[in-house]
């Protein structure tokens, strides 16, 4: 699994290529925990490049934004495509996070 | 161990120094030889050209005595008292003359005599004469006459015995001297001088060679004229010799001497006597040959003596050699012997043996140290080990027990309401490890409402086996007060939500059967969507609001949906441990293989159908490693009491 | 039994020609038979048949050649054992001389000894018809060896030898022998003079049975016989060494007893006799012979 991430802004942009499982979310929560240490809790991520999502991944996603959250800061997704946006959708995240089609409409707002 | 380094080392160095040492030895042992013969060699081409000078001497005064008579033959008178005169002349003044004679040709000097051969010669101290010649005495054909009168030139005879006077060793010199008749060269006679050739016996027999080598003279057939075996003298000649004693090379040797080759010869040893060197030198003068004979194992005895004492000392060297090889690699060899006993012990299990001592500071004190922190480190692991497998097997025996309380705590006792007849329900679970994250549960909320739920913790293992008593004991708790299943799940998210710092949460799928009318209120929380199959056959996914799963955020309401259901409707509940079966070429099993699979039965009963999933599953996967709990629950609405 | 006293020459010094005589004196086969034997040396200036004429000697021992040519210059002797039965005479040239055949010997010097031993020599000349220069040779072979001759005399059992001893190989000599060349005249006998013979046949016979006991005596006991010579040339002063008498001996056994004869034979056939006499008149040796009878009283009775 690759992590891409770049500023934009007041934004954190994080690019997540490959496939987050038990083995490979805990780089997610680790790179989130980074940039909390690094005061940038305005985190959004881009799942476009994201092919196979599983409930350890969703586990991780949840972690992230409780510790992002309780220091006043967020976790937006942007990109979500194929069986990732399903599993979103099933599992309800999309209820609980606010999601976007693209990271420009997030400069939007 | 036997060909151990002691022994090996030892083998290699004596093999190395005894082959360096023989080599030297050799070495020395053919240059000294060498040095030896050429001394000889010298020693021989000294002795024989000493012998050849006196020879020479002596012979040349000789001839020129006899040239010199035969010169004044040839001119002046020939008177009797004339040729009687120079005899005696010449017999005092040269004292090493023996015997002179002049002899003529027949009826030469006297018409009335055929032979007239006057011969001076040395008697008792003093001169004597006679008149040599008779039918007795035929001169005309002996050597002494009728070789220089056939060759026509002044020679030497061969050595022979005088049987006149004293038997001593003569050889003459003869010379003819002519006279010119009627126009032509004509022989008058011959005139001799004989020398004993004593003194050349007693110079060649004098010579000192080693203890027990001597000089030999050989004449010009070979015949021996001096030899330490006066027996052989004039008797023999080195080839009857040869012939005698059945020695072809000693007959080849006197081919050589006798054709005046100069030379140094080995031949090997005769019967019973040693191998000797000779060395040969002719004498011009007469082809006459000298010959020294050394025997070898004197001419060598110094070489061979110090070639022995010094075999001795190597020998005492190379041994003393080995010796302190041997000691030396003992000093490597017993602690490394010492150490393979110890190792064998250590390795048969014993650790705590005492290692032995290597004292020196060489490599083998390093290994002997090596050992020693390898033993330590081998008891410290193996002690570790042995206390990880005992945790380990301590966690085992409590991961089971925990699976047994687990499996204890979900309802498998089927059928589990056989005085209930409206539906009939089957559920069964399988943990991907010894105990799971997924769970079901059904109930009684009363008599009329029949609760049944699947869940799915996130994760696995003990985790998610404990999130999973919490969620189960929960619903029941919560279900049993009569709450929508929509509120129910509220509710009981709110509770998980509230203190979960792991972040786990659980899908679920709760229904209430109202056995009455076949109503079933459901509400779903972020879990895979159920299979409602008719009984007329039609299969359908049951639709979802898509809420979010229980115990991520507190907070979330969810909604109750309701279907109506005829006898003979199922519902097939199932987790994501189905669709998400995976076989080794990693292909996911799917919810279109499980929709499949539904519709192809569309009569079985709940037991069935769960058992044909199963099976259809366990095809799938073909033995690949099962990656996530399978769960299934299946309800089908038998209806009231009215037959069918 | 009384002794007689008899005297015997011989035709050469002491060697192993006549090793039966001597061996025979040794062994005291004479003194069995009744005779005092007393051995005169011959020589190279000693002729046995004038011996036997002046009396000095009552037996001796010569050619069968020798033995017709003088008595046919008035010698009246008798055969009464012939002991060799071939002829060991023979030329010696050498090698790289060039002379290959009797041929290639005309003209050229060729050494001889006294005239018994011209006999064969001069008949094959004169059948071969090449003349030679004869040269009176003298017992060394110096002239030989030295080149004055070109072929020379020799006696197969002797000195040929003697040539192999001065270290000529076989291979490089030229041998002619003249058993070989149709020149085969049987040599030694025992003679006497028909007188002799007359006045005590029976002492001729007990000498000739003695002396053919001594020859089957030396051929049985080849070394015994070589150490009984050896001791007698020693004794005269005669050049001798063993390797040479031992080359003498088994020549002399093949000559005295060819081929594979059990015994020594003294016997003389008529027709050999008639060809030796034969072979001498057309040589113009002699110009009459005694009748076989008369000459030969030897053999078996």
């Amino acid at each position: 699994m690759k992590i891409v991430n770049e500023m934009k802004g007041a934004c954190m942009l994080v690019s997540v290529e490959g496939r987050m499982d038990a083995l490979t979310a805990p780089e997610f929560e680790k790179a989130c925990a980074d940039f909390l240490d690094q005061g940038k809790t305005n985190v959004v991520v881009d799942f476009a490049l994201l092919e196979y999502i599983s409930s350890a991944g969703l586990r991780s996603i949840l972690a992230s934004a409780k510790k992002l959250k309780s220091k006043g800061g967020d976790l937006r997704f942007c990109g979500l495509t194929g069986m990732v946006e399903e599993v979103f959708r099933i599992s309800g995240f999309q209820a609980m996070f606010t999601i976007v089609p693209s990271f420009d409409d997030i400069a939007g707002s | 161990m036997r060909r151990g380094i002691s022994f090996r080392l030892t083998v290699l160095v004596l093999a190395c120094s005894s082959l360096i040492f023989c080599i030297i030895l050799g070495y020395n042992y053919i240059i000294s030889r060498g040095i030896i013969v050429r001394m000889a060699e010298e020693k021989g081409d000294y002795l024989a050209s000493n012998t050849g000078q006196r020879l020479a001497e002596v012979f040349s005064s000789v001839s020129t005595v006899v040239d010199d008579m035969a010169q004044s033959l040839e001119n002046g008178a020939l008177t009797e008292e004339r040729v009687r005169r120079m005899g005696g002349q010449v017999l005092r003044n040269h004292p090493e003359i023996f015997g002179t004679a002049i002899g003529f040709e027949a009826y030469r000097f006297d018409p009335y005599r055929k032979y007239f051969a006057p011969y001076h010669y040395r008697m008792n101290g003093g001169v004597v004469s006679t008149i040599l010649g008779g039918d007795g005495y035929q001169y005309f054909y002996m050597d002494w006459y009728q070789l220089p009168r056939e060759l026509g030139e002044s020679i030497w005879t061969e050595p022979y015995f005088d049987e006149g006077g004293g038997g001593a060793l003569i050889t003459t010199y003869s010379a003819p001297f002519y006279r010119e008749e009627n126009g032509q060269r004509r022989l008058v006679g011959v005139v001799t001088a004989d020398i004993s050739l004593g003194w050349l016996q007693d110079l060649v027999s004098g010579i000192d060679v080693c203890d027990t080598g001597y000089g030999f003279l050989l004449s010009r057939y070979g015949a021996y004229i001096s030899h330490p075996d006066s027996d052989l003298i004039m008797n023999e000649t080195i080839f009857s010799r040869a012939e005698e004693l059945g020695l072809p090379d000693l007959r080849e040797l006197g081919r050589r001497m006798r054709k005046g080759d100069k030379g140094f010869v080995e031949l090997a040893g005769f019967q019973g006597l040693e191998s000797v060197f000779v060395y040969y030198l002719p004498l011009p003068m007469q082809h006459w040959s000298f010959g020294l004979v050394f025997p070898k194992a004197e001419l060598f005895a110094d070489v061979s003596r110090l070639s022995s004492v010094m075999s001795g000392m190597g020998i005492a060297g190379i041994g003393v050699l080995a010796g302190l090889i041997l000691l030396l690699s003992r000093t490597i060899t017993r602690p490394l012997r010492l150490l393979t006993t110890a190792a064998r012990e250590i390795a048969s299990g014993n650790l705590d043996l005492q290692l032995p001592e290597v004292s020196s500071r060489d490599e083998v004190g390093e290994l002997a140290g090596s050992f020693q922190t390898m033993r330590t480190s081998l008891k410290s692991y193996i002690a570790d080990l042995t206390e990880t497998t005992a945790a380990k097997e301590r966690i085992e025996s409590e991961l089971s027990i925990a699976r047994e309380i687990q499996m204890g705590i979900l309802p498998k006792l089927f059928p589990a309401f056989p005085e209930r007849s409206e539906f009939d329900i089957f559920a069964s679970i399988e943990p991907a490890r010894e105990v799971g994250g997924d769970l079901y549960d059904f109930f009684f909320v009363d008599d009329n409402h029949f609760c049944f739920l699947v869940g799915d913790v996130s994760g696995k293992g003990v985790p998610a086996a404990l999130f999973m008593a919490v969620t189960k004991t929960l619903l029941k708790v919560v279900a049993e007060t009569g709450l929508e299943p929509g509120e129910v799940l509220a509710k009981v998210n709110d509770d998980l939500a509230e203190e979960n710092d792991s972040c786990m949460f659980v899908t679920l799928f709760l229904a209430v059967l109202d056995v009455r009318n076949g109503e079933v209120r459901y509400a779903n929380a972020g879990h895979n969507p159920p299979l409602y199959v008719q009984a007329a056959g039609a299969v359908e996914w049951v639709p979802s609001a898509c809420e979010p799963m229980a115990g991520a955020m507190e907070g979330m309401t969810y909604s109750t949906g309701t279907m109506h259901f005829s006898p003979g409707d199922r519902l097939f509940i199932y987790t994501d441990g189905v669709t998400e079966a995976m076989n080794r070429d990693s292909d996911l099993y799917t919810e279109e293989r499980l929709l499949e699979d539904i519709a192809a039965h569309p009569q079985a009963s709940a037991a069935e159908i769960i058992r044909e999933v199963d099976a259809g599953i366990k095809t799938f996967t073909a033995g690949a490693e099962q990656s996530d709990d399978i769960t299934m629950l299946a309800m089908t609405y038998l209806g009231t009491t009215s037959a069918k | 039994m009384a002794q007689k006293s008899v005297r015997l020459v011989l035709q050469w010094y002491p060697q192993t020609q006549f090793a039966g005589f001597y061996v025979a004196r040794e062994k005291g086969f004479y003194i069995r038979q009744g005779i005092d034997l007393n051995i005169l040396s011959g020589g190279a200036d000693i002729s046995p048949s004038n011996v036997l004429k002046q009396g000095k000697a009552d037996f001796g021992t010569m050619f069968l050649s020798t033995a017709l040519e003088a008595h046919y210059s008035g010698v009246d002797l008798v055969n009464v054992g012939q002991i060799v039965r071939e002829s060991a005479l023979m030329l010696v040239a050498r090698k790289d001389s060039g002379i290959r055949t009797i041929q290639d010997l005309s003209g050229k010097r060729v050494g001889m000894w006294g005239p018994e031993f011209q006999l064969q020599p001069l008949a094959l000349f004169k059948q071969e018809g090449i003349i030679v220069d004869v040269v009176r040779q003298s017992p060394s072979f110096e002239l030989f060896m030295r080149g004055g001759l070109d072929a020379v005399s020799a006696m197969w059992y002797n000195e040929y030898h003697t040539l192999v001893s001065y270290g000529l190989n076989p291979d490089e000599m030229v041998t002619f022998r003249f058993s070989d060349m149709g020149q085969n005249l049987p040599e030694d006998g025992i003679y006497c003079l028909a007188s002799t013979y007359r006045e005590d046949p029976e002492l001729a016979r007990s000498l000739v049975k003695a002396t053919v006991q001594g020859w089957e005596y030396a051929f049985a006991h080849p070394d015994e016989a070589l150490d009984i010579v050896l001791d007698v040339m020693k004794k005269n002063n005669v050049r001798a060494n063993r390797a040479h008498q031992r080359w003498m001996l088994n020549r002399m056994r093949d000559i005295i007893r060819p081929g594979d004869r059990e015994n020594v034979s003294t016997d003389l056939s008529g027709e050999t006799y008639e060809a030796v006499v034969r072979n001498m008149l057309d040589s113009g040796f002699i110009r009459s012979a005694p009748e076989y009878e008369r000459f030969f009283q030897g053999g078996a009775r």
